[in-house]
């Protein structure tokens, strides 16, 4: 934007200016890169300098199966997420505006309560006991409690109650920015409802569809409150294991190499949603 | 028309329920909690045999409860002040400065933002205990300041965006200096972003577990890490009080951010 008018020294004026980001980054320098960078380090150089924790991490079957068991957690929280979260989206896109108030309202109230209180409020609705298997038993769905806490099952529920606002939110984004006219043309053009919809709305919220996605896929691999509490100790997830190799097994070297692996991992997801939005914001209006 | 709600047809009833459902699930866990930290019953039995307020006395009458409230709240104020304050500062340099690598430094004050947290927290961890900062006050307002700085430099620097810089020479021509011109004409008018960027950063710091658990010893403790270490051992009806208490923050915090968001359009 330029100027309404010439201020004099307008080149130290900027200059000046770029002096007022150095604070903060020192602050980041100090306390978010050197500590990040020294960690993944000790993952090279811990018991000895080499790439043995790599190999050890990536060569057992137990590793493995916690590499496994977040991609899986985090696919299906991501694809059931979508799943739901599509419909809403376009509902709250199209719906009177009164109606859709109340529903962002439920939408923002969820994802601003405290992690814990959410999590907890599972652990208690999931147990043996609980609301849901009451309710299920009642309806004679089923006859004897299910196991839906203190595994994966538990900790999918948990994470897509998470995940949804995070998917619905950008995907509204989406549809409102598409011109009804394009559906009415479709329609003109002799279209039924299942064409206009697969053929025309569905490839238009693609990107943001794809964006979402990636967003709460990434999230998911890096969660640790919700998998400790909702998850059992025989399946953990990713990020449960870099906390344990340093807080009960004090293994830095290792602690070091997972958490390599979960940074270059989401990383280069991360790096993928960015041009996925970038190309959406420049090829709309 | 698959986006003119009048004229979607049964398509429409659909589209309504599955959004209703939607709405009941995401709801259910916050009512449902409310509910049982007035229910009677210690095994959190549903619905409860009788009603009580125990579990709220409970939790007022255990020192360690309110003590770690108190530790929660000190530490969210001072990175509250701190991130606000330094996220101003950066935000006119980010915004206004014309420099080599603008956007390259912009995406890395964000980057803490989509880092796992608990790669920062392990990184912090490692960290202090070198330098002596474990278990401390500054310990803990340091790293969530890191989590809150990106909260607070995307809202202030997206109002500062918005406002024309015009009016703020405008100011200093007619004979304000260049930092009165800031404080008295700028400020006023991002004040929106600078609330936002306080609400954002209070409630990070605040509801921070991760970093937290790393970062506690059993001397303190934020109120996040005393109900994360109670739910390790049980699940007792008090941490459904503590978390209803923790939910009516919640709403009248969003009450008064809408409550100024409405005054500023007005």
């Amino acid at each position: 934007m330029p100027s309404f008018v010439a201020l004099p020294e307008v080149a130290t004026v900027k200059r000046r200016e770029f002096r007022s980001t150095l604070p903060a980054l020192l602050f980041l320098a100090l306390f978010f890169v050197v500590p990040v960078i020294a960690l993944l380090l000790r993952s090279v150089l811990e018991p000895q300098p080499g790439l043995q924790n790599y190999v050890e991490l990536l060569g057992s079957s137990t590793y493995l199966k916690v590499f496994f068991n977040t991609f899986m957690v985090s696919a299906v929280v991501t694809i059931v997420s979508l799943t739901i979260g599509f419909p809403v989206a376009w509902t709250l896109a199209i719906m009177p505006s009164r109606w859709a108030a109340i529903v962002f309202a439920i939408l923002l109230l969820s994802m601003w309560t405290n992690l814990l209180a959410r999590t907890y409020a599972w652990m208690v609705l999931l147990q043996r006991t609980g609301l849901i298997n009451k309710m299920l038993m009642g309806m004679g769905l089923i006859d004897k409690p299910l196991a839906l806490v203190n595994n994966l099952t538990g900790v999918t529920i948990g994470m897509t109650y998470i995940m949804l606002p995070f998917i619905i939110l950008p995907l509204y984004g989406t549809i409102r920015k598409i011109d009804p006219a394009i559906l009415q043309a479709a329609a003109l053009c002799g279209a039924n409802r299942w064409q206009a919809l697969t053929r025309v709305l569905l490839p238009l919220t693609v990107p943001g569809m794809a964006a979402g996605a990636l967003m709460v896929f990434v999230m998911s691999l890096g969660y640790f409150v919700t998998p400790a509490l909702l998850g059992g100790t025989s399946n953990m997830m990713l990020a449960e294991l870099i906390a344990q190799f340093v807080q009960s097994l004090v293994n830095w070297g290792m602690g070091g190499a997972a958490a390599l692996v979960l940074l270059v991992v989401t990383l280069a997801l991360y790096a993928v949603q960015l041009r996925i939005v970038g190309n959406e914001s420049e090829g709309g209006r | 028309m698959l986006l003119n709600f009048e004229r979607l047809g049964w398509l429409k009833y659909v589209l309504l329920g599955i959004t209703l459902l939607t709405a009941l699930f995401l709801l259910l866990p916050i009512i449902f909690i409310a509910a049982l930290s007035f229910g009677s019953s210690q095994w959190l039995i549903f619905p409860p045999p009788g009603w009580t307020l125990k579990w709220y006395s409970d939790l007022l009458a255990d020192p360690r409860w309110l003590s770690s409230a108190w530790t929660s709240f000190r530490i969210a104020a001072i990175v509250t002040v701190l991130s606000v304050l330094l996220g101003l500062v950066t935000s006119f340099g980010l915004v206004r400065g014309r420099f080599l690598f603008r956007k390259t430094l912009r995406a890395l004050f964000l980057t803490p933002m989509i880092l796992p947290v608990v790669v920062l927290a392990v990184a912090l961890y490692a960290f202090f205990l070198k330098i002596g900062l474990n278990g401390t006050m500054t310990g803990f307002v340091i790293s969530h300041l890191v989590l809150a700085l990106p909260f607070s430099i995307l809202s202030i620097s997206n109002a500062l965006e918005r406002f024309d810089k015009s009016i703020e020479d405008a100011a200093v021509l007619c004979g304000a200096s260049p930092l009165e011109a800031k404080i008295r004409v700028t400020l006023p008018a991002i004040s929106h972003g600078i609330f936002s960027a306080a609400i954002f950063s209070f409630l990070t710091s605040w509801d921070e577990v991760v970093v937290a658990i790393f970062m506690s010893s059993p001397t303190l403790q934020t109120l996040p890490v005393k109900v994360w270490a109670t739910l390790r051992q049980d699940l007792t009806p008090v941490v459904a009080a503590a978390s209803t208490l923790l939910i009516l923050l919640t709403v009248i915090l969003m009450a008064l951010f809408a409550l100024v968001r409405k005054g500023l359009k007005s």
